[in-house]
């Protein structure tokens, strides 16, 4: 090789911009990232099972339709997300007041998927109250939004995961529209298995499915799963999570520190963290993001201002807007500090019935002995079918191991003007959190009343 | 993200910049690193120095093409890493795209005059306008990016081979049009 030629190289280095930004190579959608450790995981899983009020008889479990997952999902940017957020905003509120003072988490995205399946096997009134609920005109435009939030959301490679999975599960005495199954199978990726309701056998295998999807992480909530032998369909919708930080806490700096739970005082591991951030502000609280390693997202963390619950930040407003705005940076109230984080670790799980929620979603027909049409899913039962068991299971873990990108977090201080503002952003009373995947998507909501779980 | 908020993420000095140019550009940079260094290590590390740089030159700057900043960032510090695992005998990806390079070297005897980086730059410039679309970008996806040949030709719909010739009629294209400006290297 000759100096010549690389001078050459050099050179060209120093080509206009325009034509090397025209020149670039389309932008990958996987890579092989580094896995460093498991900072937070999260899953949840919802359950929606339909109940034929004649009951039947039966055995094992079998799949009559296998969905098939690409290799890799094509990574689809969201459109017009805003009436998707309303859908979220709106759940939050339906799915995590309910509990005053307690610890909730909840997954909106996987709510989102498990009543967009819902919709697939219901028509009438039925589907059009869960259509409005989700904010789709019409049941095609609904597969397509499925179908462009599981792409935008499904990741599954060595550096981070947030698979979606989804399943139907079968009464075998009633004939089922193989049609609707197919469309099960090919939009929302939804294997259907068919067995006897009720049976040891096919809750044990319903449970073996929902922990493998899980991790195990909902073992405990997915063995309060039953599928009584009234049940002829039941759907399931898993989501789990799991990215490292992209700056990781130093363990040497976590350390007891008093929370104050809305029962008392309790003490707490905090995870303790010091650089420059941007902090948002709305009204009644104070916010800012921690990002996960490889673009897996953020978690954003709000503290309400004292002597507000977080349970009333939900009843509307600032905060609501804020947890689910798709893009938090374009947010008008945000200015950099330098911080001193001081978050909880937490390992946070709820379990719980959507019908209340879902009922204040304005989605009642299908829990209707005369209203629910369960028509697109079978027409070869006797009798009428109602939506008797919506479960929903979720669980979010933090702590401080992540990804050690070490070039990175000695950059902030002292590299280049600082702010001049400093605050304390500590996590000592009850607080909201929202985990944010590819897109913004919000992937779990929930409230921290008490981080010790007690 | 939009490039702009990133943009305006490093202006405001919140350390939320880098992952979220890691997310946007981290792939491109990673990719065009690896091809120069042949070291997944050593290209994360040039892909940090990257974010590093940008972190101290953004204030003041603001780039017009974030994704042409950071891969001209990469590709300068990715040149100088190769250059010192060179000298330390180490070698690395880079060699196969400078034995390429030589069929741009002007022959001697046509040489009038030697001249600076940036003006042996303008002259490509120059011989790049004048290329098809198509060509200038296979091109630079090869020598600027240091893609692989079969990957440049994937992208270009083409097989390997074909790609192989084309870019050899680029090279010396190139070379004609520096000895015809009387360019020395």
């Amino acid at each position: 090789m000759s100096k010549e030629s690389e001078r050459i190289f050099e050179a060209l280095g120093e080509v206009s911009e325009e034509k090397v930004d025209e020149a670039a190579p389309a932008r990958r959608e996987r890579r092989n990232g580094r896995w460093l450790g498991a900072v937070a995981a999260v899953l949840a899983v919802a359950i929606l099972g339909g109940v034929f009020l004649r009951p039947g008889g039966g055995m094992t479990a079998y799949a009559i339709a296998q969905a098939e997952y690409p290799e890799t999902a094509q990574r689809r940017e969201l459109g017009d997300t805003s009436a998707l957020e309303v859908f979220f905003a709106r759940s939050a509120r339906a799915f995590l007041t309910e509990a005053p003072g307690e610890n909730r988490v909840y997954s909106p995205l996987n709510i989102y998927m498990a009543l967009s399946m819902l919709a697939q096997i219901t028509d009438g009134n039925s589907r059009g109250q869960i259509l409005e609920a989700l904010g789709s005109g019409s049941i095609e435009a609904l597969r397509q939004q499925a179908g462009d939030v599981w792409n935008a959301a499904y990741r599954d490679d060595e550096a981070a995961a947030t698979i979606l999975a989804s399943s139907v599960w079968l009464s075998r005495d009633v004939s089922f529209n193989q049609e609707t199954m197919d469309i099960l199978a090919r939009d929302f990726y939804a294997s259907s298995y068919r067995g006897e309701m009720g049976s040891k056998r096919f809750n044990e295998a319903l449970q073996n499915w929902l922990n493998e999807q899980t991790g195990g992480l909902l073992k405990e909530q997915a063995g309060n799963v039953e599928l009584n032998p009234d049940t002829i369909l039941a759907l399931a919708a898993t989501l789990y999570f799991k990215a490292p930080w992209y700056d990781e806490f130093s363990e040497e700096r976590t350390a007891p520190q008093t929370f104050h739970t809305p029962a008392g005082d309790v003490e707490a591991d905090f995870l303790h963290q010091w650089g420059t951030e941007s902090c948002f502000f709305g009204e009644g609280f104070t916010a800012l993001g921690q990002h996960f390693a490889d673009g897996a997202g953020a978690m954003w963390f709000l503290l309400p201002d004292e002597g507000v619950a977080p349970e009333e930040l939900l009843a509307g407003g600032e905060a609501v807007e804020f947890l689910f705005a798709a893009n938090k940076y374009e947010w008008e109230q945000q200015k950099p500090f330098m911080v001193n984080k001081a978050i909880p670790k937490f390992d946070v799980a709820s379990q719980f019935e959507l019908e209340d929620g879902m009922k204040l979603l304005g989605i009642t027909d299908v829990f209707d002995q005369k209203r629910a049409d369960f028509t697109p899913m079978t027409t070869g039962v006797y009798g009428a079918i109602t939506l008797n068991q919506a479960n929903h299971a979720a669980r979010v873990v933090i702590d401080e191991e992540g990804c050690t990108a070490a070039a990175f977090t000695v950059m902030g201080p002292g590299n280049a003007m600082p702010p001049d503002d400093e605050m304390d952003f500590v996590l000592d009373r009850p607080f909201l959190f929202c985990v944010t995947g590819h897109g913004g998507l919000p992937l779990f909501v929930g409230i921290v009343n008490d981080p010790t779980g007690n | 993200m939009e490039d702009v908020h990133i943009i305006g993420l490093y202006w405001a000095r919140d350390e939320g910049a880098i992952p979220a140019s890691d997310e946007k550009y981290g792939g491109l940079c990673r990719a065009l690193s690896r091809n120069i260094l042949g070291s997944p290590e050593d290209a994360e590390e040039c892909v940090n120095d990257t974010w590093h740089r940008a972190w101290n030159a953004i204030p003041p700057q603001r780039p017009q093409s974030l994704r042409a900043y950071f891969a001209a960032l990469a590709r300068n510090l990715s040149l100088d890493r190769w250059r010192e695992r060179r000298a330390e005998k180490r070698g690395g990806g880079l060699e196969v795209l400078l034995s390429e390079l030589e069929d741009c070297v002007p022959a001697a005897d046509n040489v009038e005059r030697a001249v600076e980086t940036g003006e042996l730059a303008r002259a490509i410039d120059r011989w790049l306008d004048g290329l098809t679309p198509a060509d200038r970008t296979a091109f630079l996806r090869r020598y600027w990016y240091g893609q692989r040949v079969d990957e440049v030709a994937r992208q270009a719909g083409c097989v390997p081979n074909t790609m192989t010739k084309r870019l050899g009629r680029l090279r010396e294209g190139l070379r004609r049009a520096l000895e015809q400006e009387g360019i020395s290297v």
